[in-house]
């Protein structure tokens, strides 16, 4: 009994000392370590006792009575004339009535000007923006970067006046004071820089393609594993030396000089010219590397990063307040690593930091640079016109994301529209969908009678909202009582009797999606609503039923037009064919009007044109859906004369878009149970499968 | 016992009947307990006051108690703002240093009073806004107290409103600061500055190198890259709670609300009001309010009064017109009604415009095309203006709300510029939450046709049926595009077959030991897999042949964002059950390919193993099932799109029992594949499997032409 007793005893003790230990140890702890061990709780900015007393910064009557002085009136204040801005020092008014219309000074007036500007001046002489009439234009374009403008009849001290000044090698100044003349030059230093008036510009060699341009190199987005990270080439600046060896993924970029005090002392140096950066024997090497450091020497540096783009090599630009070309409109940040040159020897460290979803985000996103605003002279021309329009119509330019994501500012019109919604690019990023329903617009050209069977199995498609006729024949459009019944509105524009009328922006389609039609098609409701089941799935192509295919005809040197490759297409004719109603805008509006009248003349090039602007917007193929009956018969051409006309059409449209940008296909797409061997009844294209 | 007897007829004993020695005993060692107990005790629960004050994070004082310094006449004085400062020249980034968290560490200086040598203050020692913008930065993480690990300081002296203070003694205030240095990574935050009667639009106390946050900066005075342009804040941001108003059309048009506008603007607004009627409202100041109303709540238009904000929210588009200053706080309140504003202020730098995309919010008006104003915002259609004014509600909601918002918008600004590779996106500065939800964006974004030439690692995942897994590699070796083939054992109790009895194949075959049987392991990112391409496969599929595969690498370089595979399946929304169903049933619709033979780009692979959203890894690998629809589901959710399936159908050896062997297509098996989807659908937050009724077939499939002469004759057959 007394051990029982001892023992409960004994329990009592042993828990008073475990709880006198639980208790005091953190205390004791505490005490042990001294205090500058010991973790620190900030001390943060006090909680006043009488904070509700504090008055506030400004009294409410204050702020909304803000006394105007007569200093704010519009005139008074314009007349300060700090530094020129789009508000003040061009006159918007010349840019109303004729929209946005460069002039450019004819080149006689002048001493003979260089091979890259005589590229820039034909970019924009070829281009929808040209306009031979002074008196018309809104932009005035000098024809080289080193005369006197005082010479130029209208220059009215450079209002609406563009320079492009591309001199390579000599610092950026001009032989004269720009005035009020926008300057477009590349690497401009913060000092010479009038920000949201100038433009940066990449600087580009004399070689420089004038359009098309190299496509997009870039073969692997995710670096492959024997891949180096970081990558430079030609002569760097003195203030970084030291070696990079190209195998050791280790090694880094080695400074002379810790703190880059020195860089002050070059960075208002003259850059000096270096022609053999234009042709590198080590391009290969950018080509297998991750990053591709910019060094951030003068101008050249933009040089680099165009190759690096190119490559499909991530830029690391070391900023220096550099202003990145078009970086009014690039958001950089999404295409190269931009460090600070005092963070340099954390590039290491910060690129493989890097998550491998960034680096693959960074990968495309060159590509898609390069592709959209840097591979050819015109391009880089087109953008700068651009962005100056964008300043312009302000209410009407760009959203950022049109600038930066695929297909880019020059692809997607402002005039079209500025919400995302209505392109048929950014539904997913918009998170919408296109309509549901579609407007057919049938060209009749050769009948004189209404085609009604068409009408009618086009009519009976539950996804149609309309049809528009386009009654381009000689005769006159029947009267309203021949033309069949049908439940969607049916109306009849007559059109100017041009091949080209097809693919005009009619104010009437009201829709997303377009059903383009000829005619004499022979389509069915179940082919039609299939199609366009397909096409809301891919809203940015072309889906048809009648395929030809471009080929590259060795023997002749040129480019060939066939149906005879029935296993590949890339090309869906319109005779047939959903696609969005944007490329009616496209067509209308950013070809240059030869090419449009190329097509009016001849007779079945508009196929081919449309195919290359989808091709050229999308860089993808065309969609093929099954059609029950062949109708190569009817459509195909049978003469050599037109089979001519094709060939010579695809050679001069190819020329124009300086490469071809058709691409092939070899699939189909069918229903799901098409031609399966299960009950035709459970199918809900059984139609389609009736021969 | 005797004794034990005697003690219970007394009842119970608290201290047993000892012997006097271990009684002792025991009362001193209970003591000592007990003093201890009372000790720590003490110790625990005494105001802590009395300790380093490192533990007593808030001071609680009065404002009134803060010290007093006294500015000698003479002390020196800042130079001016230097106009050519950027970051690269006269900001200090070695105090940021680098740190793997990318955040600079900002640091304030204590209050303190400033009193010139005649006692009279400087300026009023601090306002409620400022106090609250330094609360909110001192809560925040950029905040340090210990001023030698700072990057970035901010002093509180009060310079929000230049009216309220002295420029020359606030200048030498700023320069005793104790790491003044020239103005170096010291930030000011200045709402209103200049004064009349030219009201410059940068504050004009001397401030060397100094960043300026400033509200109302022009082109002309704002350092691109250095300075902050920040919001004007207005208090009626705190006072009022406007609900967010929905879509749908609003009562005016076009509506004016300031009350000093000049009167050529006046002027020019009245002339619109006078052309457009009904849809124009141009309210002013009212004259003849009853005493005890507030002025400045109150708007009127002729004999009409209206509640202001609240008027706000009845227009689409509401004017906000320079006054004296560039920076209006009716900017502010305009956004906060989720009302457009449309700007009318040449030269004038938006608040935060460094990252916020005004375009998507706002339209800015030259001042000289006033009187087009109306037929330019007329010109907007009605679905961009809803987003513009949901867009200009969620700016005032991050960045205009409260000090805190525009005070830490700042900071992440300067943090962006100094780490400028890890800053925020576009998207996360300007995507409401709404867009950010609803909107996808492909991480295959750019629209590239893969090289032929490069062709596809097929990825064997095996265990032990090497019969049937030499039978897979012998077919899928003779598909003329597979470049590697990798098979995956994932059976750790029996070695691979010898390499001498492996199929000679044409590429190379590597063969990788798993640590644990995991269906997971199928995806895993190896670093064996060099091509993009990749074709898992289980290793009993045999009935494919090779023009099959071929071709669905062909389709898959035409899709390499998506799933590529063979066998299609549906999920379905059963109404009886309110829950996901799978079916695998002959269906005119798709939305999930089985990945036993698939092919897919490598990246999802990287996905699957390291970005797999919640428990859905782990889920799958203790059912030892449903990793395929794992990956449906996850590529579906990152990309927005559907799969495609390839090719007819055909009769398979269900490819997708294989990990429940034995067990055909029965009930259990297709209940446990739609408890699947209902998990995941969870996990994921909603359905991310896109339906569609296409399949992908070879140009010439069934059509009336020469077998021989198609690229892909043999296809479907059995």
């Amino acid at each position: 009994m007394q051990s029982r007793r001892r023992k409960y005893l004994w329990l009592i003790l042993s828990a008073s000392w475990l709880l006198l230990i639980l208790l005091a140890a953190p205390r004791l702890r505490q005490l042990a370590i001294p205090p500058s061990l010991r973790p620190k709780t900030l001390t943060s900015w006090p909680r006043w006792l009488d904070q509700e007393l504090l008055l506030s910064f400004v009294g409410p009557e204050e702020l909304s009575k803000d006394p105007c002085p007569p200093s704010c009136s519009t005139h008074q204040w314009r007349n300060q004339r700090l530094g020129c801005l789009m508000e003040t020092c061009f006159d918007t008014s010349r840019c109303q009535s004729q929209g946005f219309k460069v002039f450019v000074y004819p080149t006689g007036l002048t001493q003979p000007i260089s091979k890259v500007h005589h590229k820039v001046l034909a970019s924009i002489e070829g281009s929808r923006y040209h306009t031979a009439n002074p008196e018309e234009a809104c932009l005035f374009v000098l024809p080289g970067d080193a005369l006197g403008p005082q010479l130029l009849p209208l220059w009215n001290g450079g209002q609406n006046h563009l320079i492009f000044h591309l001199h390579p090698g000599s610092w950026p100044d001009l032989g004269f004071d720009p005035g009020q003349a926008m300057v477009a030059r590349a690497s401009p230093t913060p000092e010479t820089f009038r920000l949201g008036f100038d433009v940066s510009l990449p600087l580009f060699p004399q070689s420089y393609p004038q359009r098309g341009g190299s496509q997009s190199q870039l073969t692997h987005l995710i670096p492959t594993p024997g891949e180096d990270l970081l990558a430079f080439e030609g002569q760097l600046d003195m203030w970084v030396t030291g070696s990079y060896n190209q195998r050791d993924q280790n090694a880094i970029l080695i400074p002379s000089d810790r703190h880059g005090e020195t860089s002050k002392g070059h960075r208002d140096g003259p850059c000096k010219q270096d022609q053999t950066t234009e042709q590198s024997e080590d391009q290969k090497r950018l080509y297998n590397s991750t990053f591709c450091f910019i060094p951030p020497n003068c101008r050249l540096g933009s040089f680099h990063l165009l190759q690096a783009l190119k490559a499909g090599c991530i830029p690391v630009v070391l900023s220096r307040g550099w202003e990145l070309p078009f970086s009014e409109v690039i958001d950089w940040g999404t295409a190269a690593i931009i460090i600070d040159e005092r963070h340099l020897y954390q590039i290491k460290s910060v690129l493989q930091g890097l998550p491998p979803a960034r680096v693959l985000a960074l990968r495309q996103q060159t590509q898609f640079l390069w592709d959209a605003y840097f591979s050819s002279v015109e391009k880089i021309v087109y953008t700068t016109l651009e962005i100056v329009r964008d300043r312009i119509f302000r209410a009407a330019s760009r959203p950022r994301l049109l600038w930066n994501a695929p297909p880019g500012g020059l692809l997607a019109l402002p005039t079209f529209s500025t919400h995302l919604g209505d392109f048929p690019f950014y539904y997913l990023r918009h998170g919408s969908r296109p309509s549901g329903r579609f407007s057919a617009l049938i060209w009749v050209g050769s009948l004189d009678q209404p085609p009604v069977k068409l009408i009618q199995e086009v009519a009976g498609s539950q996804h149609c909202a309309q049809i528009l006729v386009l009654w381009s024949n000689d005769s006159p459009p029947p009267a309203q009582g021949k033309w069949p019944q049908t439940t969607v509105p049916l109306t009849v524009i007559e059109g100017r009797k041009k091949k080209s009328d097809r693919f005009f922006p009619y104010s009437a389609i009201s829709t997303d999606a377009i059903l383009s039609l000829d005619a004499h098609s022979a389509l069915s409701t179940s082919e039609v609503n299939f199609a366009f089941v397909v096409w809301q799935s891919f809203p940015e192509r072309i889906v048809g039923f009648q395929t030809r295919s471009h080929f590259w005809d060795e023997t002749k040197g040129s480019w060939g037009y066939t149906d005879q490759r029935p296993n590949e297409f890339s090309v869906v004719l319109t005779a047939a064919a959903f696609y969005h109603r944007y490329y009616h805008n496209l067509f209308t509006h950013s070809l240059p009007a030869p090419l449009r009248d190329l097509v009016d003349e001849l007779s079945a090039c508009e196929d081919i044109l449309m195919n290359f602007l989808v091709a050229e917007v999308t860089k993808l193929p065309p969609i093929k859906v099954p059609q029950r009956k062949q109708l190569q018969e009817v459509l195909s051409p049978q003469h050599p004369r037109a089979e001519q006309q094709l060939k010579n059409c695809i050679n001069r449209f190819a020329s124009w878009f300086g490469r071809m940008p058709l691409v092939h296909s070899q699939l189909r797409l069918d229903p799901v149970l098409f031609k399966d061997q299960v009950s035709v009844l459970r199918k809900k294209y059984r139609h389609l499968e009736r021969l | 016992m005797c004794a034990s007897v005697k003690y219970n007829i007394r009842g119970p004993a608290l201290i047993p009947r000892m012997k006097t020695k271990h009684r002792l005993y025991y009362i001193t060692l209970f003591s000592v307990v007990l003093l201890g107990l009372i000790a720590t005790g003490v110790f625990q629960f005494w105001p802590h006051s009395i300790e380093s004050s490192s533990d007593w994070a808030v001071e609680k004082r009065s404002i009134h108690d803060v010290p007093v310094v006294k500015l000698p006449a003479d002390s020196p004085i800042p130079e001016r703002g230097d106009l050519s400062c950027r970051m690269h020249t006269c900001f200090d980034v070695y105090r940021c240093g680098f740190n793997p968290k990318n955040k600079i560490k900002v640091y304030i200086y204590s209050l303190k009073k400033y009193v010139d040598d005649f006692e009279v203050p400087v300026s009023n020692t601090i306002s409620r806004e400022y106090n609250e913008l330094l609360t909110a930065i001192s809560d925040s993480d950029f905040y340090t107290d210990d001023i030698n690990r700072a990057c970035l300081f901010v002093p509180s002296i009060d310079v929000l409103n230049q009216k309220t203070l002295r420029i020359k003694e606030t200048a030498q205030a700023l320069a005793q600061l104790s790491r003044w240095d020239r103005g170096t990574n010291q930030l000011l935050f200045n709402m209103l500055p200049g004064e009349p009667p030219d009201y410059n639009t940068a504050l004009d106390v001397p401030r060397d190198r100094a960043l300026l946050a400033g509200g109302g900066f022009s082109t002309w005075t704002y350092r691109q890259g250095y300075d902050v342009s920040i919001p004007v804040y207005s208090s009626l941001s705190a006072e009022v709670d406007l609900p967010e108003r929905g879509p749908g059309p609003r009562r005016y048009f076009l509506l004016s609300s300031q009350m000093a506008l000049h009167p050529e603007y006046r002027s020019e607004l009245e002339a619109l009001q006078a052309k457009h009627g009904e849809s124009v409202l141009v309210l002013e100041k009212c004259t003849n309010l009853s005493e005890g109303v507030l002025s400045t709540r109150k708007r009127c238009h002729k004999d009409q009064v209206f509640d202001y904000p609240q008027i706000l929210q009845e227009a689409s588009f509401c004017v906000v017109l320079r006054g004296a200053r560039l920076g209006q706080a009716a900017l502010s309140d305009v956004l906060q009604a989720g009302c457009v504003p449309v700007i009318i202020a040449d030269s004038y730098i938006l608040p935060f415009s460094e990252v916020l995309d005004w375009k998507r919010a706002s339209v800015v008006i030259p001042e000289e095309k006033m009187r087009e104003m109306y037929s330019v915002l007329r010109s907007i259609p009605q679905r961009q203006i809803e987003e513009m004014q949901r867009q200009a509600r969620w700016f005032w909601e991050a960045y205009f709300q409260s000090m805190k918002s525009i005070a830490l918008a700042t900071l992440q600004i300067i943090n962006d510029r100094i780490y400028p590779y890890a800053a925020i996106s576009y998207e996360e500065w300007n995507d409401p939450p709404a867009v950010k939800w609803s909107s996808v964006s492909n991480p295959l974004f750019l629209p590239l046709i893969p090289p032929q030439s490069q062709g596809f690692t097929a990825v064997v995942l095996t265990y032990d049926r090497v019969e049937s897994l030499f039978r897979v590699i012998t077919e899928v070796s003779k598909v003329p595009s597979l470049s590697k083939l990798l098979v995956v054992w994932n059976n750790q109790n029996k070695n691979p077959p010898e390499d001498s009895l492996w199929p000679k194949i044409r590429v190379p075959l590597k063969v990788v030991r798993t640590a644990e049987n995991k269906l997971s392991n199928r995806f895993f990112p190896y670093a064996e897999i060099e091509t993009e391409a990749v074709l898992a496969i289980d290793d009993d599929i045999i009935m494919l042949t090779a023009d099959e595969l071929q071709f669905g690498y062909e389709v898959w370089r035409e899709f390499p964002d998506r799933l590529v595979g063979y066998p299609g399946r549906l999920h379905l929304w059963d109404h009886e059950m309110s829950k996901w169903k799978y079916e695998s049933e002959w269906t005119n619709e798709v939305s999930m390919v089985l990945t036993g033979v698939a092919f897919y780009h490598k990246y999802f692979n990287y996905l699957y193993t390291y970005k797999m959203p919640g428990d859905i890894k782990n889920w799958v690998d203790a059912h030892m099932n449903c990793e395929d629809i794992a990956m449906n589901f996850l590529v579906a959710n990152v990309t927005g799109k559907a799969v495609i399936k390839v090719t007819p159908r055909k009769k398979f050896k269900c490819p997708e029992c294989t990990a429940i062997d034995g067990l055909s297509l029965d009930q259990t098996h297709m209940v446990e594949r739609s408890e699947c989807i209902n998990k995941f659908a969870s996990v994921f937050g909603t359905m991310p499997l896109k339906v569609v009724e296409h399949r992908a077939d070879p140009v010439l499939y069934k059509d009336d032409f020469p077998e021989k002469l198609k690229s892909f004759p043999n296809i479907g057959s059995l």
